[in-house]
């Protein structure tokens, strides 16, 4: 047993966007290009003619699976709970909506539906026996800058306790594992205007709340979206004001801005907080909830060459080698699938400035391979 | 996302309605990496040459229907946006647009989001007017587009 390879189409969504590929050639660069990964994790409404393919599509389907040699892992859901307008969605609502993707799932022949992070608990409970009854295992995902540690995992243990159920679990995001930010973002905000000195402080800082040596300490962040704390840190920075539990943290990023950058503006003292929006997660903790782990999200910023290593690329913001050696030890033997998610940091350039997916996703599956079949 | 590239280059064109220019329109795309159900695209921040078209004069065409009012669209609860998919986006401006450059600065507002939200019950009573940045998390900020306006009224 050994842990398998796939790709969440997801990482094509800029080819798919220009019309450069379309799902079959999405799929055909799975099957074909990426030595022996055969996993497909979709987005529902990227890649399907959502709520319903039909029929005609679902044949169809099948047939580039086999045509591929490809094979249906997870399928990832959402949950706009204005879709009604006149009203906010109820839980039994979401979990309706939860409930009619699983039944489009079964029909595509994948076994694990993914649902977000934010999904309340008692949604994924109330959809728990429809995915029982299909066999469809629910995973929910962890983000970051949420943790592995706490509350919202163990919310999804106590259920599957309760309930005696295998058919729940979660998806770690590899972003939980990141550390610093990625060379891609400190560009992009380099663009925008932030200074170098702002882009150096940035990387420091999060080393800094790493090893427990930045002048203030990690705050838990188990509760925020990496959004919320970007937007409250902005009305800090024009208002100063904050929830008491950010403070520290705000003032911190402000000081160390003011020391490390000269005349800083707004948009450093925004890169600099960057560092704040890590999950700073442990990888013992991957080890041991390898059992409820449904599949894994390989997100990533971007793949470089390792110096001195021809054809090997490595990814210098999250720590995959940490990861992949937890989920080893854990006994995991389910799906990696490659989920890219640099592209987006080209797109306020030029067409032709924008990074090429196939080949950032087919260097991010040679070090998935590699790391996998270490010893 | 795909910030420059939300409208496409060559698609700004004057509205003709049996010989008299009605207004322009543009083809847009969904700021996302997904689709989303129709009802909850609310409309656009949309500026021309320093002129504000607000959301009361914007028509949004798609699914091979007749242009319709973001009035109508908020209607739409089973009706999706495809990721792949283009929309039309009619501006009542009667006269239209002079032929040449434009510079058209413009924000989607798009109600999705992940989950549930503080502003959920508020934007259910208030939907937010586009360009606050309200239903535009991936694409934060007001982006400027060069474009070109070359047909006549009888093009169309």
């Amino acid at each position: 047993m050994t842990i398998k390879r796939g790709v969440s189409l997801y990482s094509y969504q800029q080819s798919q966007f220009f019309k450069q590929l379309d799902l079959e050639g999405q799929i055909a660069e799975v099957g074909r290009n990426l030595d022996g990964a055969d996993g497909i994790e979709i987005v529902d409404e990227m890649s399907l003619d959502y709520p319903d393919p039909g029929p005609a599509f679902e044949a169809r389907w099948f047939e580039l699976m086999n045509t591929y040699g490809t094979r249906p892992v997870a399928m990832d859901v959402g949950m706009d709970v204005l879709q009604f307008r006149d009203h906010v969605m109820s839980l039994q609502e979401c979990a309706d909506r939860l409930i009619a993707d699983i039944r489009l799932a079964k029909r595509l022949g994948f076994s694990i539906v993914r649902t977000l992070s934010v999904a309340p608990i008692q949604v994924i409970e109330m959809a728990l026996p429809i995915a029982e009854s299909l066999d469809i295992k629910l995973g929910k995902e962890i983000h970051q800058p949420m943790v592995l540690e706490g509350p919202l995992v163990q919310e999804i243990l106590d259920l599957a306790e309760r309930t005696g159920s295998q058919h729940v679990g979660i998806v770690p995001d590899f972003g939980i594992f990141q550390f610093r930010a990625s060379e891609v973002q400190l560009a992009w905000f380099g663009r925008r205007g932030a200074q170098t000195s702002a882009q150096e402080a940035s990387v420091d800082l999060a080393l800094g709340l790493r090893d427990g040596t930045a002048p203030f300490p990690h705050v838990d962040m188990t509760r925020h979206t990496a959004g919320n704390i970007r937007g409250d840190f902005n009305r800090f920075l024009s208002t100063g004001v904050t929830t008491e539990d950010m403070r520290d943290a705000f003032e911190g990023v402000k000081q160390w801005t003011q020391q490390r950058v000269d005349s800083p503006k707004d948009i450093d003292y925004v890169l600099v907080a960057e560092a704040l929006t890590l999950s700073h997660t442990s990888a013992d903790t991957l080890r041991e909830l390898a059992p409820f782990v449904t599949h894994v999200h390989g997100k990533f910023n971007n793949m470089s060459a390792v110096p001195g290593m021809p054809g090997q690329f490595q990814e210098l913001s999250i720590d995959y080698p940490l990861a992949i050696d937890a989920l080893k030890a854990g006994g995991f033997d389910g799906y990696i699938d490659t989920e890219y998610e640099g592209q987006r940091y080209f797109q306020d350039q030029g067409v032709e400035e924008l990074e090429d997916e196939v080949e950032q996703v087919r260097r991010h599956q040679e070090m998935l391979k590699r790391l996998i079949e270490a010893s | 996302m795909f910030d420059n590239f939300l409208i496409r280059g060559d698609s700004l064109r004057n509205d003709v309605d049996e010989g008299e220019v009605t207004g322009f329109s543009l083809a847009v795309r969904n700021a996302n990496y997904r689709g989303v159900y129709l009802s909850l695209h609310n409309g656009y921040f949309l500026e021309v040459d320093g002129v504000l078209y607000p959301v009361a004069v914007q028509r949004f065409e798609i699914n091979g229907k007749a242009p319709r009012t973001f009035d109508e669209i908020r209607g739409a609860v089973w009706e999706h946006w495809n990721y792949d998919d283009e929309g039309i986006l009619h501006v009542a401006a009667p006269g239209g647009l002079a032929s040449g450059p434009h510079t058209v600065r413009l924000q989607q507002s798009v109600l999705a989001a992940y989950g549930y939200l503080s502003t959920d019950e508020e934007w259910v009573e208030n939907p937010p007017t586009p360009g606050t940045g309200a239903g535009s998390d991936k694409t934060p900020q007001i982006i400027s587009y060069p474009l070109v306006l070359t047909e006549t009224k009888d093009a169309r």
